[in-house]
């Protein structure tokens, strides 16, 4: 097996292994957000958080695949290191921008539900209200 | 809040197509309309100034709380299910003087509005 073989390999696997590490993360600390903001229906908040880490686990992989090329040969073990290090950096910035905008939605989902029943401005005066008399 | 009063204006046409078209939209807290300075009114609401809300919408909480004008409008659409949304982006900091500024307009010429638009008696 060739260093750059082997290089393409090793940033494979370090790079499904956190892709995978985020998504479970999510997956696990997602839930409790999203039952709240579904008043407590789990069944519905499983299957939307469930669709969201599909969803960032398609953009990762995806991100992952098509950054795999190098475009220069790899001929020593430090420039192996040197390449993977760029490589498994940029993943890492792009899983962080992906938990962060992951966050983004949980959070703006909870605010909208929870700030939904507050009318939108305060009132002017009081006024008592005479009851209806029979 | 579970509904609003609704003190409209009976001699604006504007205001007459306004309560129709309401009256068809589906509602996330119930409108009840009540003529503005009608007996009705002044029976339900004996401290209010009633002169006050001839001039402009007036909507009240069923707990009394008044919302005038600009304000009422506001509270009218978020009882709207499909304006909910609107009412919040409508009195946002950086939108309600606009906000404010328009329906103002419109209030003060609804009857010059009624008639251009053809919808007097």
């Amino acid at each position: 097996m060739t260093i750059g073989l082997s290089t393409y390999l090793i940033y494979v696997a370090i790079s499904i292994a956190l892709t995978i590490w985020v998504g479970r993360t999510l997956h696990k600390n997602g839930r409790v957000f999203l039952v709240d903001v579904f008043h407590g229906n789990d069944a519905l908040a499983d299957s939307v958080n469930h669709l969201l880490v599909v969803g960032f686990y398609l953009i990762n992989f995806g991100y992952v695949s098509l950054a795999l090329k190098l475009g220069y040969a790899i001929e020593t073990a430090e420039q192996s290191v040197e390449a993977l290090s760029v490589k498994i950096g940029m993943v890492l910035l792009v899983l962080g921008g992906m938990h962060l905008f992951n966050l983004f939605v949980f959070s703006r989902m909870r605010r909208r539900a929870t700030a939904h029943h507050r009318p939108p401005i305060g009132p002017d005066a009081f006024t008592p209200v005479q009851q209806e008399a029979a | 809040m579970l509904f609003l009063t609704v003190l409209y204006d009976p001699e604006c046409g504007l205001c007459r197509r306004a309560h129709e078209w309401l009256n068809d939209q589906l509602k996330l807290v119930e409108l009840n309309f009540v003529p503005c300075a009608s007996d009705e009114a002044r029976q339900r609401y004996p401290q209010l100034n009633h002169d006050l809300t001839k001039q402009d919408l007036t909507v009240i909480s069923e707990d009394g709380w008044v919302y005038f004008g600009p304000k009422a409008w506001l509270m009218v659409l978020w009882a709207l299910t499909r304006y909910r949304d609107w009412s919040y982006r409508l009195a946002a900091p950086e939108l309600l003087p606009t906000t404010k500024r328009v329906v103002s307009v419109i209030s003060q010429n609804r009857y010059q509005i009624s008639r251009v638009a053809g919808l007097t008696r």
